[in-house]
């Protein structure tokens, strides 16, 4: 057995986060008090004219903090993949944040019960789940469609439920496996859990990647469920990776501040790398989502190309609101950051505050874009409309509170253990690693 | 007649030339050098070197190649000779940013080696320095410190003991020949 | 847990500089000489199959009606798709601060280029009469009509003269300070070599290789001089260069999957195209370098240098991109049935299932089943079987191309239209000589440039920390 020995440097806090400062409870508070009413606005609040968007509202606000958590958990497999020493004190810190994985899981439930459910009501935005709901621009019903049923083997209630657990069941697990293996090893100092997670990683990898995929298609791809994209799991894990980085370099920035955290510890080459790496994912996301656009204009097929019509005009060919939104990826949410990021001044301090925060504003916007627009029915003579962007209160609230539970976990993870995990074999090389 | 161009020191070691680079910036020499057969992490540091100027070459190449690749497509599908090819419009920015792409890598490319040449002065085949008799070791497992004689600092005696005194393995006096002639 | 070393039994800075120039400057060996000639024989067929070609026109090659693209675009997609492992070690891994690549970037620059120029040679004979080749270029031709921008393959054009031209310059400004070193080696090797020679025709022979080393290596070292003033301005450069480059890896064969993926042709147009021609790419790539390196390492003895730990990255570098072309494969099969577009569903079906299943399963063999064999330490181990496993990936990835070529154009919307294909022997042999082709090149490179980039092994050796001493 190899251990190491106990390289605490001085000043590590030996309980981690505690004391004042330290607002888990508010936040769970915050966290239980506004979903609880986002739950309220998305069973008993009713729009007639687009009943599913407090229902895509609610989604939006869970899948945005999956997605930080997904990213988050695929950089400490990568992290480990890679056997990357400089990142061993940040590992830590996203170790405390997936421990939030299971409670999104139990966030997102509510939607998929009420997928099974309530098939009348047409307040769910899968509209494939209810059969006699009538298909937008057509004129049947989804039980009629042809492109229905030759996916109901895959599009069925039975099947989406068993999904939606693997899912879950993946990440959770990989969290609670990731998180036991390295707290176990500050205490004991045995490195066959490096061994352990460097493995668990490969296999890892493989099956969050599949999970990913396959989650991205279930729930925001089956939208509109005569599209389909095989690049689509690929943006939304581009898309994971852009937002856990900024949301990684914030964590970074709370703790660097807190003595009983990473003051001290964390240093201006830690930020710099993940500086670089968020300008590579930026690189990656608009390389992804551009190729699919691309493709999908030069080869012009109805069959796809109409997903990216109604992110760009209404039926009568004017640009609707979703066209600006498109504008705004390209060049504030692409452009800018890339420019800015080349910058190497702007990798640190409250440059790179400022960058990380924006990213995680367009983040939302970005999924806003690849989830909300869908065809609507109605009822005249091109048979849909379009649902435009616009930004609910439950959006808002729901927000609010998956973030209220998502820190609460990751302070009271950040409260039990220590803030950095103190013989890993690589620790030392994170704590003196410089440019 | 030759005319003395510097004085060089030469040491065995990474640590050695550190040290002794660190202690010729300080007595306030300003046109001196290092010379290592590879580059050493920290001795810009130890130089009191500015970042690399470089990237600005870089840049200008980049910028010019992406309005290049936009406008050639432009000129030629859309403006000198418009044909109808696949019901594709005349000109869009979508379709040749490929080409504007690669036109902006290609620019900054030439623009990062042509400015390394620039910033460097480069090529220069000749230079005193390959005048000392033991230049060859200078490209393989030596290094050395070289203290212009043009340095307002610069004192034959003096220069030469301060070399001296950071016990490399020898001190010798470069000259120039070419420029004396 | 230490960190494998990348130089082993601590050699010093002498005994690398040695090491390498001692390969360029020493006498040629006996087997350098039966390779070359062997290689230049093979290459005569690459030469013959085009003479043909041009002297009688493009149905030499086995393209009809429906298959217009046969082994031309798949051997041109092979080569370049090799050429990008160089391009991924010296550039992605030099941002990702990998150091290990520094002992086998030099080479695999090097077969990039030479991979470039084979991959060149197809689509610049299809055209049959090669002297349009210019037509090409952004010049107007005798109509005064300029090239189209909205086909993929004048984006091609654009994305490989680049890729060829940004990797020449890479490549070169990495050889600067090796060859500056081979330039003030040079009197010192001749009158070694001097010393030795018996003849008075000996004599005269070094003497005149002497003068040609001198102007070589003088000339293309540009006054290079270790100032520490020029590595700063070197580094930036260099870093800056990394960062064009990887960009431009991605978008060469992201450019390349366009050609297919903008088609409407079943089994072409998918949107998963251009990041998986990537993996691809540099899956076939590091396949590629394995199968150069570990004999040449073994011929020059470089276990030092070029260590287990090297040969361990490369074949989890394969591990990764196979399996990431695998989940490319599986993504493509689903999203085939559950787009439920009928030709879309059939064209995947029958290439599973249909006459070039052999092709196929060749192709998922080969890419995704060989390269788990690198999960295993004992497998990494055994150099006989890496070698032959990275050449099942070279072969796999050909395949690759094969099927998404062929089998999609073979049997397309009309049953009526369907056709088999089949090469014809001007393509076989055009093909294999470009094996030769590139072997004349790669061992002129071995012959007369440094096989190692020894200036940065050196810089990143724990000999050239500088605060060694204080460490200790």
């Amino acid at each position: 057995m190899s251990t190491s020995s106990d390289v605490m440097p001085a000043g590590v806090s030996a309980a981690g986060v505690k004391g004042p400062g330290n607002w888990s409870l508010r936040c769970l508070l915050i966290g239980i008090v506004f979903s609880l009413l986002s739950l309220f606005g998305l069973l008993f609040t009713t729009d007639a004219s687009d009943p599913s968007r407090p229902f895509l509202g609610y989604m939006l606000a869970v899948v945005y903090w999956l997605s930080i958590l997904i990213g988050m958990q695929f950089l400490i497999m990568l992290w480990w993949m890679f056997d990357a020493g400089w990142s061993v004190i940040i590992r830590r810190q996203f170790e405390h944040m997936i421990s939030a994985l299971p409670w999104l899981g139990v966030l997102l439930l509510p939607l998929v019960i009420m997928g099974l459910v309530d098939t009348q009501s047409g307040k769910v935005a899968w509209v494939w789940m209810s059969m006699d709901a009538p298909v937008a621009g057509t004129s049947g019903t989804v039980a009629d469609d042809v492109l229905y049923l030759h996916k109901a083997p895959y599009l069925n209630n039975p099947f989406f439920l068993l999904r939606f657990f693997i899912y879950f069941a993946v990440w959770a697990g990989l969290a609670w496996a990731f998180r036991t293996w390295s707290f176990r090893m500050d205490a004991t100092g045995d490195h066959k859990y490096v061994h352990r997670s460097r493995v668990l990683a490969a296999f890892g990898l493989f099956l969050s990647a599949m999970a990913t995929t396959f989650a991205s298609i279930d729930w925001f791809m089956t939208l509109n469920y005569h599209w389909f994209s095989t690049m689509f799991g690929v943006w939304y894990f581009s898309a994971a990776m852009r937002a856990a980085l900024a949301a990684g370099v914030l964590v970074l920035f709370y703790m660097g501040s807190r003595t009983d955290g990473l003051k001290g510890i964390v240093n201006s080459a830690h930020y710099h790398f993940m500086g670089c790496l968020m300008l590579a994912f930026t690189v990656f996301w608009a390389y992804i989502s551009f190729s699919q656009y691309f493709l999908i204009y030069n080869a012009n097929i109805p069959e796809e190309t109409f997903w990216y019509n109604i992110r760009e005009m209404n039926k009568d060919g004017t640009y609707n609101s979703w066209w600006w939104i498109s504008m705004a990826l390209i060049f504030a949410y692409f452009l800018f950051p890339f420019l800015y990021l080349l910058w190497h001044r702007n990798k640190q301090g409250n440059r790179l505050k400022f960058i990380a925060i924006w990213i995680l504003v367009f983040h939302f916007i970005d999924l806003y874009w690849n989830i909300m627009p869908q065809k609507l029915w109605a009822d005249n003579e091109m048979g849909y409309d379009v649902r435009y962007f616009t930004v609910s209160w439950i959006d808002v609230t729901m927000f609010i509170g998956v973030g209220g539970i998502v820190l609460w976990s990751f302070l009271r993870s950040a409260s039990q253990e220590r803030p950095i995990p103190i013989r890993d074999p690589r620790i030392k090389e994170s704590l003196n690693y410089h440019e | 007649m030759s005319k003395t161009y510097g004085i060089l020191a030469l040491f065995d070691t990474p640590p050695a030339i550190y040290e002794a680079a660190k202690s010729v910036r300080k007595a306030g020499y300003t046109k001196w050098d290092v010379i290592t057969p590879c580059p050493l992490h920290g001795m810009d540091g130890a130089m009191g070197i500015t970042r690399s100027k470089v990237p600005i070459f870089t840049f200008i190449g980049g910028f010019i190649g992406f309005w290049v690749g936009m406008f050639i497509a432009w000129y030629m599908g859309a403006y000198d000779y418009p044909l109808i090819v696949n019901g594709m419009p005349y000109f869009s920015p979508i379709f040749p940013f490929p080409v504007a792409y690669e036109m902006t890598i290609l620019l900054a490319a030439f623009g990062t080696l042509g400015g390394m040449f620039v910033t460097n002065r480069l090529p220069m085949h000749y230079h005193p320095v390959m005048n000392y008799d033991r230049f060859e070791r200078l490209t393989d497992d030596k290094f050395a410190v070289i203290i212009e004689a043009e340095d307002a600092l610069f004192d034959m005696q003096k220069t030469r003991e301060f070399l001296e005194s950071f016990g490399p393995a020898e001190v010798t006096v470069i000259t120039d020949e070419e420029e004396a002639e | 847990m230490p960190r494998r070393p990348i130089i082993e039994n601590g050699r010093n800075f002498a005994w690398i500089t040695q090491k390498v120039c001692g390969i360029v400057e020493g006498r040629t060996p006996q087997w350098w000489w039966v390779a070359f000639v062997i290689s230049c024989m093979v290459s005569s067929f690459t030469l013959m199959g085009l003479v043909y070609l041009v002297s009688t026109g493009t149905g030499v090659w086995g393209l009809r009606s429906p298959v217009m693209w046969g082994w031309a675009i798949v051997n041109f997609v092979f080569w370049i798709g090799i050429g990008h492992a160089g391009t991924l070690i010296s550039a992605i891994l030099c941002l990702l601060r990998q150091k290990w690549r520094t002992s086998i970037n030099r080479a695999a620059e090097a077969m990039t280029i030479f991979a470039v120029v084979c991959a060149g040679i197809f689509p610049l004979f299809h055209v049959g009469r090669v002297w349009f080749g210019w037509w090409l270029l952004p010049i107007p031709n005798s109509n005064a009509i300029w090239p189209n921008f909205r086909s993929p393959l004048e984006w091609d054009v654009f994305a490989v003269s680049t890729y060829g031209t940004v990797s020449l310059l890479f490549w070169y400004m990495g050889l600067i300070p090796d060859l500056a070193t081979l330039r003030d080696r040079t009197r010192m090797v001749f009158e070694k070599r001097v010393a030795e020679a018996k003849t008075g025709f000996a004599v005269g022979f070094e003497k005149a290789y002497f003068v040609f080393r001198k102007y070589f290596y003088g000339i293309l070292a540009m006054g290079w001089r270790g100032s520490n003033r020029h590595w700063s301005n070197y580094e930036m450069a260099y870093l800056l260069l990394a960062g064009l480059a990887t960009p431009l890896v991605l978008s060469v064969h992201t450019v390349v999957s366009f050609d297919f993926a903008v088609a409407n042709l079943p089994g072409w147009h998918t949107t998963i195209f251009p990041p998986y021609f990537v993996a691809g790419a540099i899956f076939s790539g590091f396949g590629m370098v394995l199968t150069l390196m570990l004999p040449l390492r073994a011929l020059f003895g470089l276990q030092d240098l070029i260590t287990q730990y090297h040969i361990d990255c490369m074949c989890k570098i394969c591990l990764a991109t196979g399996s990431m072309v695998g989940y490319a494969y599986a993504m493509e099969f689903f999203i085939a049935w559950y787009g439920a577009n009928p030709y879309e569903g059939f064209a995947f079906v029958n290439r599973a299932f249909g006459q070039y299943a052999w092709a196929y399963w060749i192709m998922i063999s080969c890419n995704v089943i060989t390269p788990q064999f690198f999960w295993f330490k004992w497998a990494r181990k055994n150099l006989m079987l890496v070698w032959i496993l990275s050449c099942f990936i070279n072969v796999g990835m050909w395949f690759e191309r094969f099927v998404i070529t062929v089998s999609s154009l073979a049997n397309d919307f009309m049953p009526s239209n369907w056709d088999y294909y089949s090469p014809t022997v001007v393509d076989i042999f055009t093909f294999f000589g470009t094996f030769g082709l590139f072997g004349v090149l790669f061992l002129l490179f071995i012959r007369f440039l440094p096989l190692l980039a020894f200036a940065e092994i050196k810089a990143n050796s724990p000999d050239a920390d500088v605060h060694r001493d204080s460490h200790h």
